[in-house]
C-alpha cells in the first residue's frame, strides 16, 4: 500500500480536496460538543493548572481542525471563568503523520491568531500553537504536558495493514478491501487484533502524556452490531471494491491488485473499545456512546435521515467527493491516478442506487475517558 | 506588500530549490559549528537540565534544518556521557513563518528519527512552530538555547519610512540601499532593523531560561557605507538586472520603482547597541568574517543566481509575475560573472553569542 507514514487526505483547498469536502466530519466534531465541554472541564477542575497544554490527534488540514482548537480554547476560558481561576497559558499541538498537508493548516494560523487577540483577548504571549508530525501509535508529546486530548475521525485508521491478511503469497480477501460477509473468519480476526494492539499502544503512550485528571475526547468510526462485516460500519468499503472489481472485470484495473488492497481501517463496537480501554488500564470511562448519523452528516432521527446543507439529489455527488477526499490519496498509490475519475464516478452511480433504497448510516462513537489518578 | 503572506524559500526538493541550493547557508552553518555545540553543551553542563528545549529560527526547508539537530543532540549525548549523567530529553522546534514549506521538513522527519532512535535514552520530541520571530513564540522560560542561522538579516517588513507622504518609495531607484539612496530612506533601514532586533531580543529573552544561550548567525557589513558593502552589491545587480528588463519593455518602471526588499545588513556596532539597549543579554562573543568563495563547476554567477533565485524567488514574482524570473535570472548572472572580477562579492557574515541575564 506504500508507506503508511505518508498516509493522508487529499491536499491543498481544490474542488477534490479534504478542506473543501469533509462535511461530515465537520458535523461530527459538532456533535461531539457536549461532551468536549464537560470533559475540558473536568481536565481543568482536577489539576488547576497555570499551564494548560492541549493536543489534537489526527489534526488534518482545512477549516475543521481550527474550528475544533477554538471550541477548546473557549472551553478552557470557559471553565476557568467558572471555577474562578486565572485563564492560564495555552500550548497548543496539532498532530498528524507526516504526509498530512500542514502547509495548508499553517496558512489559516495568522489569521486564526489575530482572532484570538482580537475577539477573544488572548494575547500572543498566551496561547502558542505548534505542530507535531508522527504517528498517534507511539509517544509523541513530553511526559505529563497534556490536560485534554481531542481526537476526531482519526482513530478508525489503523497503524498498517492488519498483518496475517496473506499466506504465502495468497491474499485472503479476495475481492474485497475491508471486512465483508465473503472475509474468511482469519481476516476478521486480523483486524480485530490489529486494532486492540494499536489502541492499546495509543492508550498507553496518551498515559505517560496526559497528566492524573486529565480527560481525552474520542471521536471515530464505529458499529453497532457484534458482527464485523455488518452493513453499517463497512458498507462504504463494500461499494468501493465493487466499483473496483466491475473495473477489474472489464480489464481496467487487475483483479489481483484489489486482492491485495485491504485498508488499514476499523470500525469497533463500543463494547470492542471498552475492553481495551479496561485492558490497558490507565483510563477510567467517563462516557461511550454510539451516534447514528447519515452518510452527509446530517443526523438520523427516527429513521429519518435531517438534511445537512443540500437536497436528496444532489447527496450522493456530495457523498463521493467526501470518500473520494478521504481514500483517493491511497487508490491512486494502489491502482494510479489515470483510473480515478472512472473510479469515483462508478461510486457515485452505486451511492445513488444505495440511498435510493436505504437510509445510509455510519455509526460515530464518542468517547470521554479520564486518565486515572 | 504583505510579507507574511509571499515572503519564503521555494520549497520542495526540485532543481531550483531552496533545499538544493543552499549550500552556501550550509557552509556557514558548518563553519559555526563548533560554536554551535559548544554553546549548547556549555548551558546543558550548567543547568543538568531533564528536560532540553532548543529552536532554530528561521529553519526554512531542507536538509540543513534537520542535520543541524543531528549534530545538536550528537554534542549533548557527549556531554552527558563525559559527566556521567543521563542525556535529558529533548524538546526541538523548529520556526519559520506559515508560509515556510514546512511538509518537506515533515517527510524527512520518519528517517530522521530512525537515525537518532534513542533506545533507552529519553525520548526527542521535533515539533513545528510556524509564527514570525518578531514576538513571542514560545511559553516562558521554555529554551536553554536557540540559534538562528541567515534570517535575521529579513526584516519584518519593508521599512515603512522609505514611503513619502503619498505613498511613494523614496528609493525608486533602488531595491536596498544604494549609492542613489536619499538619507531618509537609510535611515529608515536603520530604524527598522533596530526596531525589529529590539522586539526579537525582548520576545527571546522572556522565552529563555536565566543561562540560557542564543547564537545568531545573519549578513552584515564592515563597511559603514553599505555602497561599499558585497552584500548591497547583490543587490544593486539584481536592481540592474531589473533595470535591464525596464528597458527591454518587459517590466513596468513604475513596477520597479515600488520594488524594495525587507532586507539589512548590519554593522558590528548596530548589533551590539541593539543587545546593549535592551539589556537582557549578556554579549559572549561578536565576530564578522568573510566566507571563502565556494568552488562551483560552471559559471560562478549562475551558481549565486540560483542561490539568491530561491530566496527571492516568492517576491519577486508577487510583484511582477513569475514570467520574467527566467530572463532576470539569467542576466543577473551573467553581470555577476561580469562584476566578480573587478571587485570581491564575498559576503559578509555576522556572529552573535549572547547569553540571558
Amino acid at each position: 500500500m506504500g508507506e503508511l507514514s505518508i498516509l493522508h487526505m487529499n491536499k491543498g483547498e481544490g474542488e477534490a480536496s479534504y478542506a473543501k469536502n469533509s462535511t461530515i466530519q465537520r458535523q461530527i466534531i459538532s456533535y461531539g460538543k457536549t461532551v468536549m465541554e464537560k470533559a475540558v472541564y473536568r481536565a481543568v477542575e482536577n489539576s488547576l493548572p497555570k499551564s494548560v497544554g492541549v493536543a489534537d490527534l489526527g489534526c488534518s488540514s482545512g477549516p475543521n481542525t481550527l474550528m475544533a482548537v477554538s471550541e477548546i480554547i473557549d472551553n478552557v476560558r470557559g471553565t476557568c471563568r467558572e471555577i474562578g481561576l486565572p485563564v492560564p497559558e495555552l500550548r497548543v499541538v496539532l498532530n498528524d503523520l507526516p504526509g498530512n498537508d500542514f502547509n495548508y493548516l499553517f496558512m489559516s494560523l495568522p489569521e486564526f491568531s489575530t482572532n484570538l487577540s482580537k475577539n477573544k483577548g488572548i494575547a500572543s504571549d498566551r496561547c502558542f500553537i505548534s505542530a507535531m508530525a508522527g504517528s498517534f501509535y507511539g509517544r509523541l508529546f513530553p511526559k505529563n504536558s497534556l490536560h485534554f486530548v481531542h481526537s476526531s475521525s482519526s482513530l478508525h485508521w489503523l497503524s498498517q495493514v492488519p498483518s496475517g491478511l496473506e499466506k504465502s503469497g495468497e491474499h485472503l480477501n479476495k475481492g474485497k478491501i475491508y471486512i465483508s460477509k465473503t472475509s474468511p473468519k482469519f481476516v476478521v480476526d486480523a483486524y480485530l487484533r490489529q486494532f486492540e494492539r494499536d489502541m492499546w499502544v495509543f492508550l498507553r503512550s496518551r498515559a505517560v502524556e496526559v497528566v492524573a485528571g486529565g480527560t481525552m475526547v474520542l471521536s471515530f468510526m464505529g458499529r453497532a452490531s457484534p458482527d464485523a462485516s455488518a452493513e453499517v460500519g463497512s458498507h462504504q468499503w463494500e461499494l468501493l471494491a465493487h466499483a473496483l472489481m466491475a473495473m477489474a472485470k472489464e480489464g481496467i484495473v487487475e483483479e489481483e491488485k484489489i486482492d491485495s488492497l485491504n485498508a488499514p481501517y476499523y470500525a469497533p463496537s463500543a463494547e470492542e473499545m471498552r475492553n481495551v480501554i479496561e485492558e490497558e488500564g490507565s483510563f477510567v470511562v467517563n462516557h461511550i456512546s454510539a451516534l447514528e448519523i447519515g452518510w452527509d452528516g446530517g443526523l438520523v432521527l427516527d429513521n429519518i435521515n435531517s438534511n445537512v446543507d443540500f437536497d436528496e439529489s444532489s447527496k450522493p455527488l456530495k457523498v463521493t467527493k467526501i470518500i473520494r477526499a478521504v481514500v483517493e490519496p491511497m487508490m491512486e498509490s494502489h491502482f494510479g491516478a489515470q483510473v480515478m475519475d472512472d473510479l469515483f464516478t462508478r461510486y457515485h452511480g452505486l451511492l445513488q442506487d444505495y440511498f435510493s433504497k436505504t437510509i445510509a448510516k455510519h455509526i460515530n462513537l464518542l468517547v470521554s475517558i479520564t486518565r486515572k489518578f | 506588500m504583505d510579507i507574511h503572506k509571499a515572503f519564503r524559500m521555494k520549497g520542495g526538493v526540485g532543481d531550483n530549490s531552496y533545499s538544493k541550493n543552499s549550500s552556501l547557508q550550509k557552509r556557514v552553518a558548518d563553519k559555526v559549528k563548533h560554536i554551535t555545540m559548544e554553546a549548547i553543551q556549555q548551558v546543558f553542563l550548567a543547568k543538568k537540565p531533564k528536560s532540553l528545549g532548543i529552536a532554530d529560527l528561521g529553519c526554512a526547508s531542507g536538509p540543513n534544518a534537520l542535520s543541524i539537530i543531528k549534530q545538536v543532540v550528537d554534542a549533548v549525548d557527549n556531554a552527558s556521557r563525559a559527566i556521567q549523567q543521563p542525556p535529558p530529553e529533548f524538546r526541538i522546534y523548529l520556526n519559520d513563518l506559515p508560509t515556510n514549506d514546512f511538509n518537506t521538513i515533515f517527510l524527512g522527519l520518519p528517517d530522521l528519527y530512525k537515525e537518532l532512535s534513542r533506545g533507552t535514552k529519553p525520548p526527542l520530541y521535533i515539533a513545528a512552530c510556524p509564527g514570525t520571530f518578531y514576538g513571542r513564540l514560545f511559553p516562558d522560560h521554555s529554551l536553554h538555547f536557540v540559534y538562528s542561522t541567515n534570517s535575521l538579516h529579513w526584516l519584518s517588513a519593508v521599512p515603512r519610512g522609505i514611503y513619502d507622504e503619498e505613498g511613494r518609495s523614496m528609493n525608486g531607484k533602488s531595491v536596498y540601499i544604494s549609492e542613489r539612496s536619499p538619507p531618509a530612506v537609510r535611515r529608515a533601514y536603520l530604524q527598522q532593523f533596530q526596531e525589529d532586533l529590539s522586539l526579537f531580543l525582548k520576545s527571546r529573552s522572556r522565552e529563555l531560561i536565566r543561562g540560557g544561550r542564543m547564537l545568531l548567525v545573519l549578513l552584515g557589513r564592515t563597511a559603514s557605507d553599505h555602497a561599499h558593502c558585497a552584500n548591497s552589491f547583490l543587490w544593486e545587480l539584481l536592481y540592474q538586472s531589473l533595470a535591464h528588463l525596464v528597458a527591454q519593455g518587459e517590466v513596468e518602471e513604475e513596477k520597479l520603482e515600488r520594488y524594495d526588499v525587507h532586507f539589512y545588513a548590519p554593522l558590528k556596532e548596530e548589533l551590539e547597541d541593539e543587545v546593549r539597549k535592551e539589556g537582557s543579554f549578556r554579549t559572549e562573543m561578536v565576530e564578522m568574517f568573510e566566507m571563502e568563495r565556494a568552488d562551483v563547476s560552471g559559471s560562478y554567477g549562475t551558481a549565486v543566481a540560483k542561490a539568491v533565485r530561491c530566496i527571492q524567488e516568492s517576491m519577486l514574482a508577487h510583484h511582477f509575475g513569475e514570467g520574467i524570473l527566467d530572463k532576470l535570472f539569467h542576466h543577473y548572472a551573467a553581470l555577476i560573472d561580469q562584476e566578480s572580477v573587478k571587485r570581491d562579492v564575498r559576503s559578509t557574515t555576522a556572529l552573535l553569542l549572547l547569553t540571558k541575564l
